[in-house]
């Protein structure tokens, strides 16, 4: 809301008070400043000078050296370039020392090698309305050397932010009312003369549930026009463009007082005045000439032919306004309920000046008297004659009620920090009564203070956090499930940080274009994804039910920048039904990683290698160092090269490669692969040992095997067989080659050569050879017997 | 025998020195002193010497000896030193590093971690609730009207389902309260969601923290002190901290927190970073009402909440200019925070 402090100041005395001092003040009083804004000059150093010789410059064709008489005792030269003026004329003079709007500051300066102490203006260069090109000449009554400053009005603009709670401050009086609370300053009395009031005649109320209040007054006569300057001046003082006298007049009125008014043309009106629900699908066109269907809902203004005038409380319609040929107007005032307003505010997508504050909540009791004023300012500015009482028809709601101040209460919250007399007279100052049974009348404008705890609240607002202490106490807590999640969440992240991975934080919601590249834990049937209703954009129209996606896309930008390695993670939450949608919105948290391009920066001493399938498997073995990582394939559609990923025997997640065509189109160079691990399991997994094991107190003993194996042959098969084996002495074994000859010479093309080395154990003595040997061979027999390998 | 053994000596003295390197080195030694050298055939040759000189050649023997030894044992240092210097020389250690990859924590996972060990030490533990809310939890239980402009469609995403994505993580307030009974001191970081326009200052999913603390005489001076401390040590004591007073539908009174920083080249200034409140007597209620029970007795017990916006903090803490940095995982951006 815009607020004109010249305004405001004809509503109590702001003397002496700072635009800083004000600024505060409306701050702690819960009222944002967003903005403030001079108008006028600023400057005291900008001053009434009258030019006294004028010359040519000698090297400047177009710049004439003056003289001028700024009341100094002494003639000033400035160098000047207009050309509008006379020797003799008085102009604004900017001194050395001049602030000028947009933070320019004059000083004394050389013009072409000619000295120049000050600045003669432009009334635009001085923050004045822009006038004829040149100098502002200014009246030749205009004393010499008085600052110009004081011979224009100036004004400052204050952009005020006031929360939803406190509609009465929605005006210039009503800002007023609150800042001669605060201030301790006594608030002008309104000059509104009091009207009878007479039941409607021509007024009928049918929907009192949305309009209990409706008021209007005839006046004939009238001549619609200009406004007066006072009144334009006041409008554009807080940015509202004048348009004619009576409609400034309602708009005066509702900035003044926070009470909405509505002018129809009386000629456009058949009979009288209908307050009614819209019929469904009844149409109305806006004084914006935008068109709305209604619903029953919504609350009509019409007359007695049934033809919609206004949508109350929102917005006129296009064909019962003033005009310029209009000679008689019915004056609404009315009180519309809130939430009637927002519901159809709402629908129609309509907002206005007078929506807003009705679906926030006028003053009820405020209803007649900018009736009142808006009579008496018509007859001034448009002439005309009212008619002698103001048709009321429903009665003013009373919103408030007396409210209980519980002291024990208001002392435990505040913390003893103020007297029961300080709260009852901040009580007091914002216009509440106490009663005799000791509970409090609250005014009929602060409908909002409506139980003791609202009492509390303003008794704090006012009174100031300043003014309460600090206290340092508190209970003591547990640790919760989610502290325990979390700390082992931070030690993966960290992990993953030190192994070179960068963690991302992509949104949440994603395209049905980026679902391709969803590697959920679990494939997703139809009815397994989440929509939300009215997305943005198609950008962001999923929940995810996966990260791998936005992984992709954060590599395919970094890709986009050339960067050459892709080594990203994200942890959070994944969104999605389960069976179809039978099991609805589940929400997991999984960890996703991606790997590709270059495994490390190239060095002067290392040559840059492309990452492959087992450099992101290296990443989640490191995460959790001491639990083997193995990759199962399973084929997952719209993707290579799948696996399910296995910490021991248990599953925690899949892998997959993008398909070569999907890495193509996002102009990945090299293969991307992808991982979503699930984050409740790998927490678990980091649950660390419960106790040490003792090392070992004699040597051990390996022996090595090389197999010649099918080429497709996958070493997780043989890994099995040895899993199985059941061997006491075989202590562990790995794989250390593996070969592969395609040409065919020193292998069969469809055969490849599997290196593995068997380390053998028995932890109370020494093994003999022997002993190691028919171990070995038991292996080497069952890899024989199981998958018929032979051994090199 | 006399003459023989100094002659071998010289020679094998002028041989050692003559060796260039351990393997020449070492054929001298075996050449002299392995088992057919000479000095040890030599040595064979002792018993044909006669009687009254066996004393006299011995110790001819064994200064021979005694001295090819340490001449062997002095090159033989020397060689090693020679080559130890060699193995160093030429070793350029102002050449770069050998690559690695780095990685680092996303600025929010640090501004999120930093702010919670913060509150760990003032004893809150850590709440979670889902993303996909229900009205109740995220509106009409924190006292949000039906037709507050909040709740619809155009500033919220909603599902066909009539549940909604919170537009606050207050809703784990409720949630929390539901489950626990007094005292409950929570913080609850988490995703929240409002249907903005993404741009430089708007996300449509951001970053909020929870605080709640529900006890038997939670009062203003608790929130004061309690919010005064976290700020202070998270931008610093002597950073100054103001609480305006604000509305917030959930809390009474409330109040919005700014605190006053100092951006480089530029005057210090009021910067929003939180809002809070005493938590209202109708939350209470609503969570009776849910619990079946008066666990939460708005007579007994009185408590304070707060939030903030993560990724506004990560914002002001690194003077990040626009806020979809923060999601758009740019190595060059990222690469700084490592």
């Amino acid at each position: 809301m815009n607020v004109s402090l010249n305004w405001l100041s004809t509503h109590l005395d702001l003397g002496g008070k700072s635009i800083k001092e004000i600024d505060d003040l409306l701050t702690f009083a819960g009222v944002e400043v967003e903005g403030i804004e001079t108008k006028g000059i600023v400057s005291e150093k900008i001053v009434v000078a009258q030019i006294k010789e004028a010359v040519q410059h000698p090297n400047a064709d177009k710049l004439k050296v003056t003289q001028v008489d700024a009341g100094e005792g002494q003639l000033r030269q400035i160098v000047c370039g207009a050309k509008n003026y006379q020797v003799g004329d008085k102009v604004p003079c900017c001194l050395p020392g001049a602030e000028l709007p947009g933070g320019f500051t004059i000083g004394e300066t050389k013009m072409r090698g000619v000295e120049s102490k000050g600045m003669l203006a432009a009334a635009v260069e001085i923050g004045l309305p822009a006038g004829e090109d040149g100098l502002l000449i200014l009246p030749e009554d205009f004393p010499i050397g008085k600052p110009v400053k004081e011979l224009f009005e100036s004004d400052v603009l204050l952009e005020l932010e006031v929360t939803p709670n406190r509609p009465d401050l929605l005006s210039h009086f009503g800002m007023a009312r609150e800042l001669a609370t605060l201030l301790k300053t006594p608030l002008q009395p309104l000059d509104i003369p009091t009207r009878s009031t007479t039941p409607a005649a021509d007024i009928t109320l049918e929907a009192p549930d949305a309009c209990p209040l409706y008021t209007a007054v005839k006046i004939t006569g009238v001549t619609v026009k200009e406004s007066p300057a006072w009144l334009q001046q006041r409008l554009e003082s807080i940015g509202l463009r004048p348009i004619n006298n009576i409609v400034d007049v309602t708009n005066f009125v509702l900035h003044e007082l926070g009470q909405p008014l509505h002018a129809f043309d009386l000629a456009k009106l058949s009979g009288g005045i209908v307050v009614r629900h819209a019929k469904d699908g009844e149409t109305f066109t806006a004084l914006d000439e935008s068109e709305h269907a209604l619903t029953p809902d919504d609350l009509l203004i019409s007359d007695n032919s049934g033809a919609a005038l206004a949508m109350g409380g929102v917005m006129g319609g296009l064909h019962s306004g003033v005009t310029e040929t209009t000679t008689d107007i019915l004056l609404e005032s009315a009180y519309f309920t809130p939430q009637g307003i927002r519901r159809t505010s709402r629908r129609t997508a309509l907002t206005s000046d007078s929506s807003y504050r009705f679906e926030r909540g006028v003053d009820p009791q405020g209803v007649l008297p900018a009736s009142a004023l808006a009579v008496k300012l018509i007859l001034e500015t448009a002439g005309g004659s009212a008619e002698e009482s103001t048709q009321v028809a429903g009665e003013a709601p009373g919103l408030t009620k007396p409210v209980a101040l519980d002291t024990a209460k208001l002392d435990q919250l505040m913390g003893g920090s103020i007297s029961l007399t300080d709260a009852e007279e901040i009580l007091t100052r914002l216009g509440l009564e106490k009663l005799a049974d000791g509970t409090w009348n609250v005014p009929s404008f602060r409908d909002d203070l409506q139980r003791h705890i609202d009492l509390v609240e303003e008794i704090a607002r006012v009174h100031g956090l300043d003014n309460v202490p600090s206290r340092f106490l508190g209970a003591f807590v547990p640790a919760s499930p989610v502290d325990l999640a979390y700390d082992a969440d931070m030690i993966l992240r960290r992990r993953l940080a030190a192994l070179g991975l960068y963690e991302c934080q992509t949104i949440k919601l994603i395209s049905d274009a980026e679902m391709v590249d969803a590697l959920p834990l679990r494939p997703l049937v139809d009815g397994d994804v989440i929509r939300v209703k009215l997305p943005l954009s198609e950008d962001h129209a999923v929940m995810r039910p996966s990260i791998v996606p936005g992984l992709v896309t954060s590599a395919a930008r970094n890709v986009r920048q050339q960067a050459k390695s892709l080594r990203f993670f994200e942890m959070g939450r994944v969104f999605r039904n389960a069976g179809g949608g039978k099991a609805k919105d589940q929400e997991s948290e999984t960890l996703a990683l991606l790997v590709g391009g270059a495994t490390a920066p190239a060095a002067w001493n290392q040559k840059e290698r492309q990452a492959d399938l087992y450099d992101l498997k290296a990443v989640i073995q490191a995460i959790v160092p001491n639990i083997p990582i193995r990759f199962l394939p399973r084929e997952r559609d719209g993707f290579a090269l799948g696996c399910d990923i296995k910490a021991g025997d248990q599953n925690i997640g899949v892998f997959a490669r993008l398909k070569p065509a999907r890495e193509r189109e996002l102009d990945f160079t090299s293969p991307v692969f992808a991982a979503e691990l699930d984050l409740t399991k790998l927490r678990k997994l980091l649950a660390g040992i419960d106790h040490v094991e003792d090392l070992p107190q004699f040597p051990g003993s390996s022996r090595d095997a090389a197999m010649e194996v099918p080429a497709t042959l996958p070493n997780a098969d043989i890994e099995n067989v040895l899993l199985k084996l059941g061997e006491p002495l075989l202590e562990s074994f790995e794989c250390f080659d593996v070969f592969a000859d395609p040409s065919g010479e020193k292998l069969a093309a469809d055969r490849k050569s599997v290196a593995y080395r068997f380390h053998y154990r028995e932890p109370s003595r020494t093994l003999k050879a022997e002993e190691v040997d028919a171990a070995h061979q038991k292996a080497l027999d069952a890899l024989t017997q199981k998958l018929g390998v032979k051994f090199r | 025998m006399k003459e023989q053994i100094p002659a071998i000596q010289t020679e094998a003295l002028a041989r050692i020195a003559g060796a260039n390197d351990e393997r020449s080195l070492e054929e001298v030694r075996v050449g002299v002193l392995g088992k057919k050298g000479t000095l040890t055939l030599a040595a064979a040759g002792m018993k044909d010497v006669p009687k009254e000189d066996k004393a006299a050649v011995g110790q001819l023997l064994n200064a021979a000896r005694t001295a090819i030894t340490s001449a062997l044992e002095e090159k033989q240092a020397a060689l090693q030193d020679t080559a130890d210097q060699a193995a160093l020389a030429g070793i350029d250690a102002t050449l770069p590093a050998r690559a690695v990859a780095t990685g680092a924590l996303h600025p929010l996972t640090q501004i999120r971690d930093e702010a919670i060990g913060i509150l760990r030490r003032m004893g809150f533990a850590l709440a979670d609730g889902p993303e996909i809310e229900d009205e109740f939890h995220c509106f009409d239980a924190l006292n949000t009207p039906a037709d507050h402009p909040a709740r619809n469609e155009k500033d919220t995403f909603y599902f066909d389902s009539g549940k909604l994505l919170r537009t606050h993580t207050s809703s784990v307030q409720i949630r929390t309260m539901e489950t626990a009974k007094p005292p409950v001191r929570i913080i609850a970081p988490g995703s929240a969601y409002r249907r903005d326009e993404i741009d430089a200052t708007h996300l449509s999913v951001f970053n909020q923290l929870e605080g709640l603390y529900v006890a038997t005489d939670v009062s203003l001076p608790d929130l004061k002190g309690t919010l005064e401390y976290f700020l202070h040590e998270l931008f610093g004591p002597q950073t100054e901290v103001r609480f305006r007073p604000h509305f917030f539908p959930f809390t009474e009174p409330s109040f919005e927190i700014d605190v006053k920083l100092t951006v480089k080249g530029q005057a210090p200034r009021w910067i929003e970073v939180a809002g809070c409140g005493m938590v209202d007597p109708a939350v209470f209620e609503s969570v009776n009402a849910s619990r079946k029970d008066n666990a939460f007795d708005p007579d007994q017990v009185t408590g304070f909440a707060f939030g903030m916006g993560l990724d506004r903090l990560a914002m002001i803490r690194w003077g990040i200019k626009d806020i979809r940095l923060l999601i758009e995982n740019d190595v060059r951006f990222l690469r700084q925070f490592a």
